[in-house]
């Protein structure tokens, strides 16, 4: 299972399973891309099971895989991929995501469903590439490549200003991305200039940068950071967000939501952090000024949030800004919490997503504004969003709790102000996701009571499993916090 | 002279080809057919022999007037290729557009014939000779729908900047022969060598004037105002033409006519500086002309217009990161020759629609496309993601070469602009895939349909677009390995 093959086997059994998605019949879809994406999940822990069960981090090191192929050698690209501990997480994470996605009914599987499930499984292959590249130009590439289906997911099953909600997350995924290209050509011609070798490898690149001046390092570090707090987002990068995960079709929420924010998350970790080290320390309070600020702020807009969708789009961005406190802390064990608390974000929201597309199926709307009292009607999803929304407000015993209790302690280390800061964000947590789960699921239904066309029954037996599933990672993780930190 | 023939063989088999396809077109005046066919066989024999020759070493004949090269050969087998395409995916159009003439193939052969002058050309006369003979049959096929008051006005503009691009080039060169005793290249490029001065006045001037000629050509803004009107007059496989083979053509003798003096001899310091200044502003003044005004356009032939300009600021950066020392040319022949590949297949496609009228096609045309034409709308989104630089098409790989190689040079900055102007016209070149994909065909959008030979030529072009954007090593290798100018 060490062997370099194990990568290659991650990466083509999403683009196998979207050639056989070509020869299902349009009804067997949503069965197959559930069992489909099912199987690659447990194919992905199979693979990556050295590493995310081993019982220590020196243990896992021993199922850590780097693999390099050559591409086009006369412009020094190569493909190069890494299984580590970070990524392995990644991996799983994308493919449970995945199977969430897939989970979701809606109209992705009445109109075109054949594009959307092979669009689904493009997704997981550009995500697992783009989490296990160590190559720039590789991880550019992914990158980038996750754009594409993300883009006909909004643009052809998305809501209301689908058109500019579409240009809006193209144009700025764009512009941050390709200057973090220019950031990589600027590395590789230091790295050119000090060997005369042309290379886009990290291994090649990091031995070039160790003796660059920091000061010099400034702009190249400005292109990576632009791109992954846009990806994020932090705070003043945000502004695209809310537009396009309202008018985004359900599964495309959670992706965006549960993973594709985590690429950020990846490229700082694996890209940002072992490249910069002294640009960061240099400018370490900015960076935890910012992500203090993203969490109280977002946290803000969130408790005044009228519909579901945007609140826990905002509580996203929340809870992003304490991952990435937790990666500015700049310290091992720092990372190794924002990693705890990206899974457990990515859980979480992946679940809450979920089940609020449950409540728009039976109610008509995500409003906040008059009570929806599903409790009396559908008492097996309040069940379901009581346990998310514990999940979310970081009960002890959840895995949120132990991510954000373990990033605000390492936080404090570097900076207290900015920690009691963020502390405040738990507090406004609190308050908004008590109010969500106030309004969907007590108090009797409103006035304008359920639509006509609206599903009259309680959630199915795959969503009880799926979310079964989920809370009990959830809960598993909360118990057992060690084994998602093998960094 | 036995050898000068067998060296300048692809060129004289055009020739003949050129008389063949008016002979038979004059002993057939009622079919089109006979000329069609001598102009493809003679396009295919003049490309096959020039790749055959492609590894022979450079020879220098007609006292050094002209030097045949890997690169000439390479250049023109490239041209007859793009005539080939051309004169198969143009077919129906020209038919439909009711122009489907015997004149428009031999016209089209001796503009082909024209620019693989210009490109083996060093010398300033000969090269005026070339650039007429390229120009003049150009002039005609962009009027050639000749009862449309818009292509009568591209030909008219097109003539009279043609006829000032030929009158400035000459009085250039008038200075520098003045300046150096001689119109040859290697004679000029001796004279800078030992001209410790750092050139005169005279030379200055005339070198300016010669550059300003073919900036005018490749439309480098502000030189770019002719630009729109004339492709949006001249009917759609003209201006692909024009957009392609005179586009490469251009920029490969402006290339040649910038390295002209040495500008890393000594003395001549100051002047590179300017020469740098220059190209650098009109790098930055076409980036930005390109990119902002191509977000306006509604019509697909003043877009890929604007498109071509920002094309041009690219290879600018290129061709500034070529007169760096130890920088060669060839992130500018590789970034000519993705961009042709992919413009090949946009114009073809383009004459794909039905006519409406005088303006060809609209944005508003591909409306809904995928419910129509799934097929078609593939092959359009393909080719548009390389003209916006996506991966895994050409168009990425050609950027990031003139990237590379520019900020390897210390353009850094120049190269951020770069990068976000691409951001910005990447939005036009997308936005016709969202009118495509995303919206309902508008009641106004015209049909599509082509005939076997448009579509293939598509295909091809389709093909070549990924094939290069997946395994561009044999192309890099190939064109790295290719010396351009001394």
């Amino acid at each position: 299972m060490e062997t370099s093959s194990s990568l290659s086997f991650l990466l083509t059994v999403p683009l196998l399973a979207l050639l056989i998605s070509w020869v299902i019949p349009k009804a067997l879809q949503r069965l197959y891309a559930i069992f489909g994406s099912a199987m690659i999940l447990a194919l992905t822990v199979y693979e990556t099971s050295g590493i995310i069960f081993s019982v220590s981090t020196e243990a896992a090191k021993a199922f850590f895989v780097d693999q390099r192929l050559e591409w086009v050698p006369e412009l020094g690209l190569s493909a190069g991929f890494r299984l580590d501990g970070y990524s392995a997480w990644f991996l799983v994470l994308s493919a449970l995501t995945t199977l969430v996605a897939f989970c979701v009914r809606g109209v992705w599987y009445r109109k075109q469903p054949r594009l959307f499930v092979s669009m689904g499984f493009f997704l997981l292959f550009a995500l697992n590439s783009a989490f296990l590249a160590t190559d720039l130009i590789t991880f550019y590439l992914s990158y980038e490549a996750v754009f594409i289906p993300m883009i006909f997911m909004v643009g052809i099953w998305g809501e209301n200003q689908k058109a500019s909600s579409v240009f809006r997350f193209f144009l700025m995924s764009f512009a941050g991305s390709i200057l973090m290209l220019v950031s990589m050509f600027w590395l590789m011609s230091l790295h050119h200039g000090a060997t005369g070798q042309w290379s886009s490898h990290l291994s090649d690149i990091l031995g070039s940068v160790s003796s660059a001046q920091a000061g010099d390092l400034v702009w190249p570090c400005a292109g990576f950071f632009l791109a992954f707090a846009l990806k994020v987002p932090l705070v003043p990068f945000h502004g695209w967000l809310k537009d396009v995960y309202v008018n985004a079709p359900m599964p495309g929420t959670i992706w965006m939501s549960a993973i594709l924010s985590k690429l950020g998350v990846a490229g700082i970790i694996r890209f940002v952090i072992p490249l910069f080290p002294a640009v960061l320390r240099e400018y370490q309070g900015i960076l935890l000024a910012l992500s203090a600020l993203s969490v109280v702020y977002a946290a803000l807009l969130a408790v005044r949030s009228d519909q579901g969708k945007t609140l826990l789009a905002y509580s996203s961005i929340s809870h992003l800004g304490f991952v990435m406190l937790g990666l500015f802390s700049l310290s091992q064990e720092g990372v190794n919490a924002a990693m705890l608390l990206s899974v457990g974000h990515a859980v979480t929201s992946g679940l809450l997503f979920f089940l609020l597309h449950q409540v728009e199926e039976r109610t008509g709307d995500t409003s906040l504004n008059e009570s929806k009292g599903l409790a009396s009607s559908f008492p097996v999803l309040f069940t379901g969003i009581f346990l998310a929304v514990l999940a979310s407000v970081s009960l002890p015993g959840t895995l949120n709790f132990g991510g954000e209790f373990l990033v605000l302690l390492n936080a404090y280390r570097a900076s207290a102000l900015c920690t009691i800061l963020a502390g405040a964000g738990v507090v406004l947590g609190a308050v908004y996701m008590l109010r969500f789960f106030q309004r969907l699921g007590l108090g009797s239904p409103g006035s304008a009571g359920p639509v006509e066309a609206a599903l009259k029954k309680d959630l199915s037996m795959t969503d009880i499993l799926m979310v079964a599933l989920l809370v009990g990672i959830v809960i598993y993780g909360g118990i057992n916090p060690g084994i998602f930190m093998k960094g | 002279m036995n050898e000068v023939i067998h060296t300048l063989m692809p060129w004289l088999v055009l020739a003949a080809g050129i008389l063949l396809t008016l002979l038979v077109s004059v002993i057939r005046v009622e079919s089109k057919r006979p000329a069609q066919i001598s102009a493809l066989l003679t396009l295919v024999v003049t490309g096959v022999l020039s790749l055959q020759a492609i590894s022979l070493p450079g020879e220098a004949i007609f006292a050094g007037s002209i030097e045949v090269s890997s690169l000439t050969r390479i250049l023109l087998a490239l041209f007859s290729l793009i005539g080939i395409l051309f004169v198969l995916g143009g077919d129906r159009y020209l038919g439909k557009e009711r122009i489907h003439l015997s004149d428009y193939y031999h016209l089209l052969l001796i503009l082909i014939l024209g620019a693989g002058i210009m490109v083996a050309a060093k010398d300033l006369v000969v090269l005026f000779i070339a650039l007429e003979v390229m120009s003049l049959p150009a002039y005609t096929l962009a009027g050639f729908r000749r009862n449309d008051s818009r292509s009568n006005e591209a030909a008219i503009k097109y003539f009279v900047l043609g006829g000032a691009v030929g009158a400035v080039f000459l009085l250039g060169s008038a200075f520098i022969f003045g300046a150096t005793g001689s119109t040859l290249f290697p004679s000029i490029h001796e004279w800078s060598r030992q001209s410790t001065t750092g050139g005169n006045p005279l030379f200055a001037a005339g070198h300016f004037l010669v550059m300003v000629a073919f900036l005018f050509k490749v439309a480098a803004a502000p030189f770019h105002f002719w630009k729109p009107d004339v492709y949006e007059g001249a009917p759609t496989p003209v201006t692909g033409i024009m957009s392609t083979l005179i586009a490469v053509a251009s920029f490969v003798t402006l290339v040649r006519l910038v390295h002209l003096p040495a500008l890393d001899a000594s003395g001549w310091e100051t002047y590179a500086t300017a020469v740098k200044v220059t190209i650098r502003s009109l790098a930055v003044i076409s980036l930005l002309v390109g990119s902002l005004v191509i977000i306006t356009q509604k019509n697909l032939k003043r877009l890929f217009a604007y498109s071509s300009i920002s094309q041009t600021g690219y290879l600018m950066l290129g061709l500034l990161a070529s007169l760096h020392p130890g920088q060669g040319i060839s992130p500018v022949l590789i970034y000519l020759f993705g961009y042709v590949f992919a413009a090949v297949g946009i114009f073809v496609l383009m004459t794909q629609s039905e006519p409406r009228g005088d303006t060809g096609v609209e944005l508003v045309d591909l409306t809904g496309l995928v419910k129509r034409s799934p097929f078609r709308t593939a092959l359009w989104s393909i080719l548009l993601f390389s003209m916006a630089g996506m991966p895994f098409t050409v168009g990425f790989f050609t950027k990031y070469l003139v990237f590379l190689s520019s900020v390897g040079t210390g353009e850094t900055p120049l190269v951020v602009l770069a990068a976000l102007c691409a951001v910005v016209s990447a939005y036009a070149y997308l936005r016709p895939i969202g009118l495509m994909v995303m919206r309902d065909a508008d009641p106004g959008a015209a049909q599509w349909g082509g005939g076997f030979w448009s579509q293939f030529v598509v295909v091809v072009s389709v093909i070549a677009v990924v094939f290069l954007g997946l395994m561009p090593n044999a192309m890099i290798h190939y064109l790295k390995g290719i010396p351009l100018i001394h």
